[in-house]
């Protein structure tokens, strides 16, 4: 099974995982916003758009200004269907600047913005997941359990099925329940539930980046997320207590 | 009802400190780089091979080089595209200790027609012969061309599988390597 799926999208067409996953993601939550009305349809609908042009455009534009001193050489280069010339951190941040904007001129309301968002992240990880089984990428740690997977010789942890089981099981909490009673409590516990995934799965990776010696960047980061994701959340329920 | 919560958030965080160090890499496991295979993060794999005049090429007599170990055939259109813009790159970098190998998938291309696609092309970089798919199978061939960065320490840097190339990727890739 797994070696089927890593032959039909092998790289680069492990990246149409992606595309299909933001596809579900931006279906389902369109479709969520329709049914609970708390956010201007046709304004979420222009926000996701945006958000993914600016991703797009802002990952490749801004790759080209890191790395100007290459493009200048070969300025057609900006033009390349080449997915590696394109920054995901950069693009990231064109994405959210874009979207806080338009947001704010739309007058869409943050927290509940955010909670609509939240079916299209949670599909993103699923399929970043399922990407990286396609990939071989994020691979996991030697293991002599029964479920380990042969990669390059060595028996592993499959990491990246650990991966998408647990994405799938946060889309399907997210995507099936119903409103929760307060605004930003379906994106934090979304935030709450992906870094603990992560602070826990990152101990089968056989990639981490290690700081002190032995210690899992990954997870530290994810421990940090889930404080702040746990904090927000409570913050949040003192707010609305004191609001009644 | 939100002072349990508080608790309960406060025990999660507790827990994840408490795994953090039970799951620290006490064993080295995650510092791959040591095991070879055709990933990012990996030793590349050592392969020899004879170029066209004969001579041997063994990939790991090249450490201590940045190295672009690129498999094609000259029946691949995309293989066709990116050789120039690798032969560029190859004229513009060769001086600060780039190597490219370019080794031709010959267990499934016609060998008669490589000096041709050679001469074509002006490729003046070391073009290998993987008559038994030696390479194609260290590699895991899935499609051509296949583009190895391999940096001065032998480690994958990047893989890029398909093409062609942009010459702004090839630049972005060797400046990485060479450092």
């Amino acid at each position: 099974m797994i070696e089927a799926i890593q032959n039909w999208f092998a790289p680069p067409r492990h990246l149409i995982l992606l595309v299909i996953a933001l596809w579900f993601g931006w279906w389902l939550a369109e479709r969520i916003v329709k049914r609970e009305g708390k956010v201007h349809e046709a304004a979420f609908s222009n926000l996701t758009f945006y958000g993914l042009l600016a991703f797009v455009i802002g990952g490749r534009v801004l790759y080209a200004l890191d790395n100007l001193a290459v493009f200048s050489l070969s300025p057609l280069s900006i033009f390349s269907p080449n997915p590696q010339l394109f920054d995901p951190f950069f693009a990231g941040t064109a994405a959210i600047v874009t979207m806080l904007v338009y947001g704010q001129r739309a007058k869409l309301p943050f927290w509940q913005t955010l909670d609509a968002l939240t079916p299209l992240l949670a599909a993103l990880m699923l399929g970043l997941g399922a990407a990286h089984l396609a990939e071989g990428s994020a691979f996991g740690r030697e293991t002599s359990l029964p479920w380990g997977i042969a990669v390059d010789g060595v028996t592993r942890h499959p990491s990246q099925v650990y991966e998408t089981v647990f994405a799938f099981f946060i889309l399907n909490l997210i995507g099936t329940r119903g409103p929760l009673p307060h605004a930003g409590a379906q994106f934090l516990t979304f935030l709450a539930w992906t870094s603990a995934a992560r602070l826990f799965l990152e101990a089968f990776r056989g990639d981490s980046v290690l700081i002190f010696g032995s210690l899992r960047l990954g997870q530290i980061l994810a421990w940090a997320v889930l404080a702040v994701a746990f904090l927000a959340l409570n913050r949040l329920q003192s707010k609305e207590q004191l609001a009644n | 009802m939100q002072s349990k919560q508080r608790i309960f958030f406060a025990a999660i965080l507790a827990l994840g400190l408490v795994w953090i160090f039970l799951s620290a890499d006490q064993d080295g496991a995650s510092t791959n780089g040591l095991i070879p295979a055709p990933r990012a993060g990996f030793l590349a794999p050592d392969f020899t091979l004879e170029t066209m005049d004969g001579d041997t090429v063994k990939l790991s007599d090249l450490r201590g080089q940045a190295v672009i170990v690129n498999l094609w055939a000259t029946w691949c259109p995309p293989c066709k595209a990116e050789m120039p813009a690798l032969q560029k790159v190859y004229e513009e970098y060769k001086a600060r200790g780039l190597v490219v190998l370019a080794v031709n998938s010959t267990a499934q291309d016609d060998p008669q027609a490589i000096p041709a696609f050679i001469a074509e092309y002006g490729l003046t970089f070391p073009v290998l012969l993987d008559t038994n798919n030696e390479a194609g199978r260290l590699y895991e061939l899935r499609s051509l061309p296949s583009t190895f960065f391999i940096g001065r320490d032998g480690i994958i840097y990047e893989v890029v599988i398909g093409g062609p190339m942009a010459e702004a990727l090839l630049r972005t890739r060797v400046e990485e390597i060479l450092k």
